[in-house]
């Protein structure tokens, strides 16, 4: 074999795909021509570098969440040349005083809308402007250990309370069925019920275990000032309409059809639903000018979805400090800092879902030492008891959430527990950054 | 058998925005690659990647060679990322975060030059390189996806290289790599 047939090969030979017989004379060419060996040398490492880009962009999956917004903006344009064209039909179609009226009345009506629901919000922030405590109960939809910060339009609805003190001194308590945050103006603790797990941060935290927006909106004030500026400054609808209750008190309610992109100040940027258009429900006490209630509903195309709801506001009560005082068993095992294993490398060399893999299986043999290295604490009993003899059934492609930090992984399963029932979520891992290990942070 | 960019993005632009997901599909892995490059966070790399697509189809009506599409979403995606650098910059409680991302980014400057190179091109040759190594295909596959010979596939791969490492090699990434592999 010459160069020239070696090069016109080289590519087919780093690909396997020669026959025996021309591989060999190909590799046999290689060795004994240093400048073939040097073209060889550079397309094998230019390959190296593509497999790596590639490598890198395998997970990725965003064809969806763009085709969403990108119909979206396509339907508001439409919109808002139907709009266009409606006036200029008018303006043709009608005598100059009948398109005035019209228009006329067009433009007096929806400022007028406007002027009253933002009158109605200006002054509920005002009325809570001044709080020194408030008690927040209502219904959420996500899993009732799951994650604060994880709401899911899939889930059933769990209850959720938060009390929030800001006089005399800052405590607070959010709770679901499964999990618990508590800050007593000590230390700020979360308890995972059904797992007996524990994680405490030695010092007060104004928010933490993904509480942030629950604290925002628990900041009432801010809330509705903050959802009424956005509102006029990205042109979302608003509407008002008036119920009177059972009790014969009137209330004033306040909608805003929140749209996509959600400005980074809004209590709901970074909780899944940046990329898809909310209504927000807000009653306010027309006598009173305070907020009694919200809801937030997703918008689809089948249907509008409920997707988190308080329906009991208590303002300036006395909290009992019982709320604030966390009785846990003896036996909670608590969050430690994951420490380097003797063969650390193997682990801090996975990628996340061959992570959630090693982890699964572990579970599935049992084998505790080795799922161990995956949890930032020896194993709760309540997680053995659950994971235990699974079988895992499938994983997905991992994915980001916006918002979380970059180590942050989310990956998609589905395992069939010990008792034959099938159990599908996505289990939350972070790159710890001393061990370089996947950690796992939640999702089961 | 798959449309060409030109073609995709003409349908586009005659009211059928459906079709841009073949793009997005076709393009969502070199430019996320890209942005991971540029930006060092895999996270800030997926969020500007969905913000240039959609950029992109805003302004779709402009482009005046729907050929160069992908060259030109790059062009969008540097802005993007620059943004968000600035934008980060500018938040505090991220001011560690964005350190980190400028100094990865720093790093990894020669890694997204590749992928500049791969959008330069032309279609015949980038289409091979991603079907080959963006999703993952053998040279058999690539063959029958787009029904020519095996041969023709490794011939059209040989050429690419060559096209890539005579670009590469302007900036110097590729000749400094390979000197420092024949002498180490």
């Amino acid at each position: 074999m010459n160069c020239a047939e070696c090069r016109d090969d080289l590519v087919a030979c780093i690909e396997g795909l020669l026959g025996d017989e021309e591989s060999l004379q190909c590799q046999a060419h290689i060795e004994t021509c240093a400048a073939c060996r040097a073209e060889y040398a550079a397309i094998a490492n230019l390959q190296q570098k593509l497999v790596a880009h590639g490598q890198v962009a395998a997970d990725v999956s965003i064809v969806e969440p763009v085709m969403r917004r990108v119909l979206h903006k396509q339907t508001e344009q439409k919109r808002n040349t139907i709009m266009s064209k409606l006036f200029t039909r008018w303006g043709l179609g009608l005598s100059a005083a009948g398109a005035a009226a019209i228009i006329l009345i067009v433009v007096l009506a929806l400022p007028r809308t406007q002027a009253t629901a933002a009158e109605v919000m200006a002054k509920g922030a005002q009325a809570v402007a001044k709080l020194t405590s408030i008690h927040l109960s209502g219904r959420v939809r996500t899993g009732p250990a799951e994650n604060f910060g994880y709401p899911n339009p899939e889930s059933d609805f769990v209850t959720i309370e938060f009390w929030k003190q800001f006089e005399p001194d800052l405590k607070w308590r959010v709770e679901k069925p499964g999990r618990v945050a508590v800050m007593d103006g000590q230390s700020t603790v979360l308890y995972i019920k059904p797992t007996n797990m524990g994680m405490k941060v030695p010092h007060p935290s104004r928010s933490a275990f993904d509480t942030d927006w629950l604290h925002k909106i628990a900041n009432l004030s801010n809330t509705i000032s903050n959802e009424l500026n956005n509102a006029q400054a990205k042109g979302w609808k608003m509407g008002i309409t008036e119920e009177t209750a059972a009790t014969g008190r009137v209330k004033s309610v306040v909608t805003i059809e929140a749209e996509s992109d959600l400005p980074d100040s809004d209590y709901l940027k970074n909780k899944q639903f940046d990329y898809s258009d909310t209504r927000r429900v807000y009653r306010f006490d027309a006598q009173t000018k305070m907020l009694e209630a919200v809801q937030i509903y997703l918008t689809r195309d089948s249907g509008d979805v409920l997707i988190f709801e308080v329906d009991q506001i208590d303002y300036n009560q006395p909290i009992d400090p019982a709320v604030f005082r966390l009785e846990l068993p003896a036996n909670v095992s608590w969050y430690q800092e994951p420490q380097k294993l003797t063969d650390n490398e193997k682990y801090a060399a996975m990628t996340a879902q061959q992570a959630a893999r090693a982890l699964f299986e572990a579970c599935g043999r049992e084998d505790w030492t080795e799922a161990a290295k995956f949890f930032p604490m020896p194993v709760p009993e309540g997680l053995k008891q659950f994971l235990g003899g699974c079988q895992l059934v499938s994983l997905g492609e991992p994915f980001t959430s916006q918002g979380a930090g970059p180590s942050d992984q989310f990956v998609p399963y589905e395992i069939r527990l010990k008792n034959g029932e099938l159990h599908k979520l996505n289990i939350h891992l972070r790159k710890d950054k001393q061990t370089g290990r996947w950690i796992w942070e939640g999702g089961i | 058998m798959d449309l060409t960019d030109k073609e995709y993005v003409q349908r586009c632009q005659d009211g059928h925005p459906e079709d841009f997901r073949l793009l997005v599909h076709r393009y969502q892995g070199p430019l996320f690659s890209y942005l991971t490059g540029r930006l060092g966070n895999r996270s800030q790399a997926e969020e500007a990647a969905q913000e240039s697509f959609v950029r992109a189809f805003q302004s779709l009506k402009k482009l005046r060679k729907p050929e160069s599409f992908y060259s030109w979403l790059l062009g969008i995606a540097g802005r993007v990322a620059l943004e968000q650098f600035r934008s980060l910059k500018r938040r505090q409680q991220d001011r560690e975060v964005a350190e980190t991302m400028m100094a990865d980014a720093g790093d990894n400057q020669p890694e997204y030059l590749l992928d500049e190179t791969i959008a330069l091109l032309p279609e015949t040759y980038r289409q091979v390189i991603l079907l080959r190594y963006y999703e993952g295909l053998s040279c058999p596959e690539v063959a029958q996806r787009l029904d020519m010979p095996l041969g023709t596939v490794t011939k059209t791969l040989s050429r690419a290289y060559a096209l890539l490492r005579q670009e590469l090699q302007v900036s110097g990434s590729v000749d400094r790599t390979i000197n420092q592999m024949e002498h180490p």
